[in-house]
């Protein structure tokens, strides 16, 4: 598994892992979308861009996220598919595929820096992020 | 910039020193980063639910903040969040000690505002439903949910800026309802430059909205009395129906919080600031980057008053369509409004003299006693009124502010019941339909908009709000007032 739910009391959190910090954007990208949908998505709208950048890969992958949870709830959209085009120096280019939604996509208010850390593992890469909900 | 050289030190229980009835003290040696020793105020098997998950490890942490003063404090409804503990209480000493973005959290001025009325559970029983089913409709509800106002840019300054004072000049609001509402619905310092474009945009159509997750409009009756001369100082009395309304800022705070937290991870490297969790990133108050958080964080916090006030515009409205002509001068008067995420600038006494602090309440209540120039003429001489909703299905109270409060807590106590169970556990063992049923059976109406976020707020999935108040009044930093039981319930 690419990655699962994990036990959290009062908010929401998932361990992700990839072969690449790339791999591993994706995924979590992936993971909050199986997380949290508030509602069936409609029809497809479209590819969109996504830019972003952080100070090292944790700012990045919260940065990233908290971009696809923007992008959904200032546009009641669903974002699916996610693919990273350019990863250089904690800088970040990817294109996500989305849906027209009726209302806003996520129950999640944010991504959050807790206790977060990118991991090696013998397969690559692993983090635990936490969801504000 | 994370500690990341210090050893977590497992914490157990032999580590917490009993210093007093319900109250438990982690030395400042238990861990090489702590600045403070840590208090948790808890009964035995409160400390020990607290000791089920991460909070305490997350108090200590709090612990290590640059310029904190006197303890990191817990409150019994502790409970596992990101950064701080919910339920956790640290002041800074100013102007040097730090802010922290995520010691307020996402949701800036998340509140409780209680409204009473003059009315009987039994005279209003026969109307209800209709009320429940007209709050639904003119409330709205649920993830993302839009208001009934279009704000222009300029508009929306005056809301950042005026928070619930913006309301009254709109004519949502009445003096009364300004001065029961915690700095009479208006933080100082707001300056809507330092909000983001970003969060501008989430915020906009968001004004009198309340949102999803455990946010409610729950109309109650007053179950029982424990103080009758301060009930009826905030027209409080037995069986009679009030209503209570919990939310906050909205996507306007959680953007502002996430836009603060994000640029505070190179923000603490510039100032050398090294912390055990980069949630808990922070700036010294008196810089350029702290107080550009507090501007904007005090923006999101007049948004969160407005935003209530506006709400409870349209629960008047709602319960003057159905009980007009039907139940004679009924109305809803303001009995007070907290919040319960928020830094305060603040003074209190520390050591034998007075000090100005920055003290971050995340899930805690500010609790001010008698006296205290920041409450209103007609509730100085009792204190301030403290808000604690239960779980859904369950108890509230009302609570006074004490002085042992102040003297103890920076004037604090807890803000509810605390979760136990997580929200994928609470999904797993509850069926939101069935919660729903079992409710009703009870005579508690449900009107939520999703059947999966009921069974997560389901009450099993929380601590007994009652056994959290109970500590808190044996404690002596909250007096029961009031108890109320829930009638009906409206959820997103």
């Amino acid at each position: 598994m690419s990655f699962e739910e994990i036990e959290h009391t009062a908010d929401r959190a998932f361990r992700v892992t990839g072969r690449d910090l790339a791999e591993l954007l994706e995924n979590a990208a992936r993971a909050i979308h199986a997380l949290d949908q508030a509602g069936p998505a409609g029809e497809p709208s479209g590819t969109r861009e996504i830019e972003v950048e952080g100070v090292d890969g944790e700012s990045l992958l919260v940065n990233w996220l908290n971009e696809i949870l923007y992008l959904e709830q200032a546009n009641q959209l669903v974002c699916e598919r996610f693919h990273v085009d350019e990863l250089k120096n904690h800088h970040l280019r990817a294109r996500v595929e989305t849906r027209k939604c009726d209302r806003s996509s996520t129950h999640i208010k944010a991504v959050t820096f807790h206790n977060l850390k990118i991991r090696k593992t013998s397969k690559g890469l692993e983090a635990e992020v936490v969801l504000d909900v | 910039m994370c500690k990341a050289s210090v050893e977590r030190a497992m914490l157990s229980k032999e580590n917490i020193e009993r210093v007093g009835e319900h109250v438990w003290e982690i030395s400042k040696t238990f861990r090489d980063d702590m600045r403070v020793p840590a208090r948790l105020y808890a009964d035995e098997d409160l400390l020990d639910a607290a000791l089920a998950d991460n909070s305490v490890t997350q108090l200590v942490n709090t612990a290590t903040l640059p310029g904190v003063i006197k303890h990191a404090i817990a409150m019994p409804d502790i409970h596992q969040g990101y950064g701080f503990p919910i339920g956790g209480v640290v002041a800074t000493l100013l102007p040097e000690g730090v802010i922290s973005p995520g010691g307020v959290g996402y949701d800036i001025n998340c509140g409780v505002r209680l409204l009473a009325s003059q009315a009987s559970a039994a005279e209003l029983h026969p109307y209800l439903e209709h009320i429940a089913h007209r709050l639904y409709a003119n409330c709205p509800s649920g993830v993302g949910s839009h208001g009934h106002l279009r704000m222009s840019n300029t508009e929306l300054d005056q809301v950042l800026h005026e928070g619930s004072r913006w309301t009254r000049d709109q004519g949502y609001a009445s003096r009364g309802d300004l001065d029961h509402t915690e700095e009479f619905g208006r933080i100082p310092g707001a300056d809507a430059a330092f909000v983001s474009d970003r969060a501008r945009e989430r915020g906009r159509n968001q004004l009198g909205t309340l949102g999803a997750g455990n946010h409610f409009i729950e109309v109650d009756r007053i179950a029982e009395v424990y103080d009758e001369a301060a009930a009826a100082r905030l027209g409080i009395y037995l069986d009679n129906v009030a209503v209570q309304i919990h939310c906050g800022s909205r996507g306007l705070g959680h953007q502002v919080c996430e836009d603060y937290v994000s640029r505070f991870q190179k923000t603490v490297r510039d100032y050398g600031i090294e912390l055990p969790d980069r949630e808990l990133v922070c700036a010294p108050f008196d810089s350029r980057e702290g107080q550009e958080y507090f501007h904007a964080m005090a923006c999101a916090a007049n948004f969160a008053f407005a935003n209530r006030q506006l709400l409870t515009h349209l629960i008047r409205q709602s319960f003057e369509e159905v009980l007009a002509a039907k139940i004679k001068e009924f109305e809803l008067h303001q009995v007070y409004d907290i919040a319960h995420n928020m830094a305060k600038v603040e003074e209190h006494e520390v050591g034998g003299g007075s000090v100005r602090v920055c003290v971050h309440r995340k899930g805690a209540t500010r609790a001010f006693g008698p006296g205290s120039s920041a409450l209103p003429d007609d509730l100085r001489e009792l204190g301030q009124p403290v808000l604690i909703p239960g779980s859904m299905g369950t108890a509230s109270y009302v609570l006074i502010g004490t002085t042992k409060a102040m003297q103890q807590t920076f004037g604090s106590t807890c803000h509810g019941a605390g979760r136990v169970m997580s929200r994928a556990k609470a999904k797993k063992v509850v069926r939101g339909a069935e919660l729903r049923e079992q409710l009703r059976n009870r005579g508690i109406l449900i009107c939520a908009g999703s059947m999966s976020g009921l069974a997560e707020e389901a009450p099993t999935a929380y601590k007994d709000v009652s056994r959290v108040v109970e500590v808190v009044h044996r404690l002596g930093i909250g007096r029961k007032v009031a108890r109320l039981e829930p009638l009906a319930v409206i959820k997103g």
